[in-house]
């Protein structure tokens, strides 16, 4: 069991080995990001099998927490887990030939976003933060230096919002363990001060979870960035932020401020980043603003109370990491101005076909996925009574007929046939990325195929994470108390 | 196998074989047996549906705690008819020549064959919906496979399908809006657990699920004032396409109004319903909806130069009456109604065939390029002019029948001022469907157009068997009355009693067979009046005079430019275009929104929101 704390130590220990190593030895400085994260996917499976769906927590060092800290494993982190090792190595910097920097940085990302998911207690969760925040500016300063600058001075700012709001949370109970804070929050947390603390750490950590409005940098870093780096951002790194207010939301602050805070802000990042993208003139800004729309749509599902929200926004956030990344990698090809790609889709069908689907899937049309994510919300927000709760219900609506909007506008230039001043038009999308967005198409297909037992084994995720008792217990068991 | 699992898998075959052999010459005469082929399957089911049974699918899901089930009763059953045989003889139409012409000038034939056979099965699929997530799930597909049948033609007609999906998708939101709502209310989906709800409801609840709904429904069926996108959209698809859409697609709308609102909510319920600071209530409302969407759309039809839009625009008219037969509720106006379904579906079909037919040997459907083709096209000059006496309502074509119905509903009923914007509509249609055969058909040939030849057989028989159909149920329209009365039994509306010329009612009966005897009788009398006078002389087509003046073979001329001067000079301050101001305004206050929404992530120092955000949520949370 306690093997899963190789998921994070492994791609870390492999970040700093492989600069090294591929001054010895290329090919083996090359294999060893992939086999690493390989192996890290089949602990996580074992662990996954073995746990048997009881969530358990592994105190590191031997130092009982609270005063140790600890790694709480239930589904949901292991699914997080397993997704950000998914990701890292369907996202790998496979055509990077000479820089070693791309290979330590993937592998850095992944064991911080690893330890993130895993991490039982806020100051480790802070820590994790931080290093995907910096494996995240190593990524994205390949993109121009204006856009990872923006990226870096507004990430760097939501950083220090984090650490005031966790300072004041420390202030307020005198400790950081989760567990701990869960049985403590009801009395210290219910307060101002504590309702301070949380608008802090959800705007700080909202700088990376595209959270309106501190979700600027996006567009300019999408549209520079390679295809990969905004993939693994926009699928990835946005879930991951996602996933610390979604704890913290559960086990400390259960107050209904908290949550409409989140569907405030959910639903202003939702109507403005669809707009935005409806305006948009290039293919990287549009899936950037989109994404932004997308992660609006997910505060608002997560706003939701109980299980629900939680299942809700879970299966939205499943489909986004599913569907954006391969929608960044069609676009590899695709960049620059939207008129300019009259006739892409013709040139190379397949491409074409995927993202028409992908698209359909975003857009929600049944039977694909996306539908019943969004069935999901829709259902949870009609059953609320509260009248902002039906407010948000619109607003989503409205969003996605804007969308299907200006992604079937791309289709329609895609399929149509390239006049005679029209630039030349790319058809190789290399195997590489074709072959990836295939498989995260056939995941969609088969998503729909299996979408009964897939939507149970979801429920049963969100059920189990949305227990604070239960985490309690877990970390601190009866038998250890008597 | 149920009937039901056999008809819904054929068609899916159908889509398969078609995606599969769709690039090959025959593969229009293929699609042709196998929709006949689902015409039979469906035939099967007749005698079964007829005593009132309910066909079920065997595969039904359970997602997410939603059951979903698939089932035809009278009611999928009358709807499913009418699509299968439009999509028979649509594809009948261009398996030959049409559909070879169509690939040699380098349109996608494939994407055509594969396109009708997705709307008709998914259409197929729709009617079946034995819940409401059923009805959305089969809602979205036929909107996205009409979607793509509107693509095929490219240019134009793209615009006109993403006009389309815009609407579509907007309608597609609000029902699914009604339907979660709906779902909050009665904790599922099912058609009995809402209907057991609904007397719980308040007014105020069920007055949105009604505009949701409703507004949701409408733009399918393109009422006012969701109508814009619907004739170009249709207009602009290639013939085959146009014809079908034109005869059934719209009327999916009108299925699910039945469904959902006659049948879920009840129009009982809808009277219930006051409009605030009017004296009308709900189901009033719906009725004029009804008639300004006769009235408009014709009148704009009226205007056309082209012949498809003219068409198109009068499908989004007469899609008027059947909701206002509908509306009205009473045996003869609901039959009126559900009959004007398969009557128009025939008229719009023969009509668009000869329109396209006419395009596919002068390469024009612009009514001041044609003229005088009836010598040269006879016999798509004949289905044109019975496609317009039914489609103008006149005896003894089926549009008669069912109108008649409505006008007579109407009266009954007590309701003038309906019956005054029906006649009003009715004026129009006749108007401007004389104006479409007189265009294309009478007056003098034009001189590009002598070497012009009557359209192939493969596009004539389509046409001739249409005809039939249209002067057979209009002669004896029992035979559809029968199975509009099994949809009123199914759907809960009071059930007309007919016979097999019409009806037999207290307050006036209406029996077509005495009706068309008498007037073929007067043709007769006519005829010999005509002939015995013997003052007759045979002229030549070109020699005619027209204002007094000769017009010989030398100077040819047709009026058509400017048609209806006189008219149009007294009502085109009428024509405000209102509801195209409406759009575009919608669509610049978005372009405003969404450039704001640009400038704002567009801001050079993005870390000031951060700041702001911060001291507004603390002052927000702190005091």
């Amino acid at each position: 069991m306690n093997t899963i704390v190789l998921t994070v130590v492994l791609p870390l220990l492999a970040a700093f080995v492989v600069p090294v190593l591929c001054r010895v030895s290329p090919l083996l400085g090359r294999l060893l990001g992939p086999l690493t994260l390989a192996y890290a996917i089949l602990l996580t499976l074992q662990v996954w099998l073995g746990m048997e769906g009881k969530p358990f927590s592994i105190a590191l060092g031997g130092f009982q927490p609270p005063l140790g800290i600890n790694f709480y494993v239930d589904r949901l982190s292991l699914l997080f887990t397993f997704l950000t090792l998914v990701t890292s190595l369907l996202l790998w910097p496979w055509r990077n030939e000479t820089e070693p920097r791309q290979y330590a940085l993937t592998l850095l990302l992944a064991a911080s976003a690893c330890g993130l998911a895993l991490s039982g207690d806020l100051f480790n969760i802070y820590v994790f933060y931080e290093l995907i925040s910096v494996a995240s500016f190593g990524l994205a300063a390949g993109a121009a230096f204006a856009a990872s600058l923006r990226y870096l001075i507004l990430s760097g700012l939501g950083s220090v919002l984090v650490l005031c709001g966790i300072a004041i949370v420390y202030l307020q109970t005198g400790t950081l363990n989760l567990a701990q804070l869960s049985q403590l929050a009801p009395e210290t947390l219910n307060t101002p001060l504590g309702m301070s603390a949380f608008a802090l750490i959800l705007l700080g950590v909202g700088v990376k979870g595209e959270l309106f409005p501190v979700n600027s940098w996006v567009p300019e870093v999408y549209a520079a960035a390679s295809s990969r780096v905004s993939g693994l951002l926009a699928g990835l790194v946005s879930k991951l932020a996602v996933l610390v207010i979604v704890r913290l939301l559960v086990l400390l602050f259960q107050q209904e401020s908290a949550l409409q805070l989140m569907l405030i802000l959910g639903l202003l990042g939702a109507i403005s980043g669809e707009l935005a993208a409806w305006r948009a003139k290039d293919m990287n800004r549009m899936l950037a603003f989109s994404s932004i729309g997308q992660l609006g749509v997910i505060f608002i599902a997560f706003s939701i109370p109980g299980e629900t929200g939680l299942f809700a926004g879970l299966a939205l956030s499943l489909h986004h990491l599913l569907v954006k990344p391969a929608l960044f990698l069609l676009a590899e090809r695709w960049r620059g101005s939207l008129m300019g790609l009259r006739g892409a889709g013709l040139a190379s069908p397949v491409a074409g076909g995927m993202f028409v689907l992908l698209a359909l899937s975003l857009v929600g049309m049944p039977p694909l996925p996306g539908f019943w994510a969004k069935f999901l919300l829709f259902t949870g927000l009609a059953a609320q009574q509260s009248v902002i709760y039906q407010v948000a219900l619109g607003v989503v609506l409205l969003s996605i007929v804007i969308e299907a909007n200006y992604l079937f506008r791309v289709v329609m230039n895609l399929f149509q046939p390239a006049g005679d001043n029209s630039v030349a038009v790319i058809t190789d999308h290399g195997w590489l990325n074709l072959g990836t967005t295939f498989l995260l198409s056939a995941l969609l297909i088969a998503g729909m195929l299996f979408m009964g037992p897939l939507g149970a084994w979801l429920e049963g995720v969100a059920i189990q994470a949305a227990d604070p008792v239960l985490y309690f217990d877990t970390v601190f068991p009866v038998s250890a108390i008597h | 196998m149920t009937p039901l699992d056999e008809l819904l898998l054929f068609s899916g075959l159908t889509l398969v074989l078609l995606l599969l052999l769709g690039r090959f010459s025959y593969a229009g005469k293929i699609a042709t047996v196998f929709y006949a082929g689902q015409l039979l399957f469906l035939a099967k089911m007749a005698d079964r549906i007829a005593d009132g049974a309910i066909m079920t699918f065997s595969l039904q899901a359970e997602l997410f705690g939603q059951q979903m089930s698939w089932r035809y009763d009278a009611l999928s059953w009358f709807f499913a008819v009418i699509t299968l045989g439009a999509g028979l003889l649509s594809s009948w139409y261009a398996s030959g020549e049409w559909g070879e012409r169509f690939r040699r000038r380098g349109g996608n034939l494939w994407l055509l064959h594969v396109a009708l056979a997705a709307n008709v099965f998914s259409m197929l699929i729709l009617l079946g919906s034995g819940d409401l997530l059923a009805l959305f799930i089969g809602w979205e597909l036929v909107s996205w496979a009409s979607f793509l049948l509107m693509t095929v033609a490219g240019g134009r007609a793209i615009q006109a399908a993403m006009r389309y999906i815009t609407y579509a998708m907007s309608g597609a939101m609000a029902i699914l809006a009604g339907i979660v709502l709906l779902w909050s209310h009665a904790g599922g989906l099912q058609y009995g657990q809402i209907i057991d709800v609904m007397p719980q409801l308040s007014q105020a609840q069920v007055w949105l699920l009604v505009a949701l709904f409703g507004a949701g429904f409408a733009v399918k069926m393109g009422l006012l004032p969701f109508h814009l996108w619907q004739a170009a959209a249709y207009a602009e698809t290639p013939g085959p396409g146009a014809a079908f859409f034109g005869a059934i697609s719209a009327r999916m709308g009108l299925y699910a109004i039945i469904l959902v609102l006659v049948q879920l909510i009840g129009l009982a319920r809808l009277s219930e319903l006051t409009i605030p600071f009017t004296f009308l209530d709900m189901r009033d409302f719906w009725a004029w909806i009804a008639v300004l969407t006769i009235i408009l759309p014709t009148y704009t039809a009226l205007r056309q130069t082209d012949a498809r839009y003219l068409l198109a625009w009068h499908g989004i008219g007469q899609g008027g009456y059947m909701l206002l037969g509908v509306v009205l509720g009473d045996a003869l106006g609901s039959a009126g109604g559900l009959l004007h379904v398969f009557n128009y579906a025939t008229n719009q079909a023969v009509l668009f065939f000869a329109v396209f037919a006419v395009m596919f040997r002068t390469g024009t459907a612009d009514l001041n390029k044609l003229g005088g083709l009836i010598t040269r096209m006879p016999i798509s000059f004949f289905a044109m002019l019975v496609g317009i006496i039914g489609l103008a309502g006149l005896p003894p074509m089926n549009g008669f029948v069912s109108k008649w119905f409505v006008y007579r509903s109407l009266m009954v009923e007590g309701e003038p001022l309906l019956f005054l914007g029906a006649i009003i509509g009715t004026l129009g249609t006749i108007l401007s469907v004389y104006k479409l055969i007189h265009n294309t058909f009478l007056g003098q040939l034009r001189v590009e157009h002598v070497e012009v030849r009557e359209a192939p057989w493969s596009m004539v028989v389509p046409m001739i068997i249409l005809m039939l159909l249209i002067f057979a149920t209009g002669v004896a329209p029992g035979l559809v009355l029968d199975w509009v009365a099994l949809v009123q039994s199914a759907v809960g509306l009071p059930v007309v009693e007919n016979t097999l010329g019409g009806i037999e009612l207290a307050s006036g009966s209406l029996d077509m067979l005495w009706v068309v005897g008498v007037l073929f009788a007067g043709f007769g009398i006519g005829a010999l009046l005509f002939y015995s006078g013997g003052r007759t002389r045979q002229v030549h087509q070109l020699d005619n005079y027209a204002g007094g003046h000769f017009l010989t073979a030398e100077t040819r001329y047709h009026y058509s430019d400017n048609f209806y001067a006189g008219l149009m000079h007294l009502i085109r301050p009428w024509y405000r275009g209102s509801f195209v101001w409406l759009e575009s305004t919608l669509g610049s206050l978005l372009g405003i929104a969404a450039s704001l929404m640009q400038r704002l992530y567009g801001a050079l120092h993005p870390s000031i929101y951060l700041l702001v955000t911060v001291v507004v949520t603390l002052t927000w949370v702190l005091l």
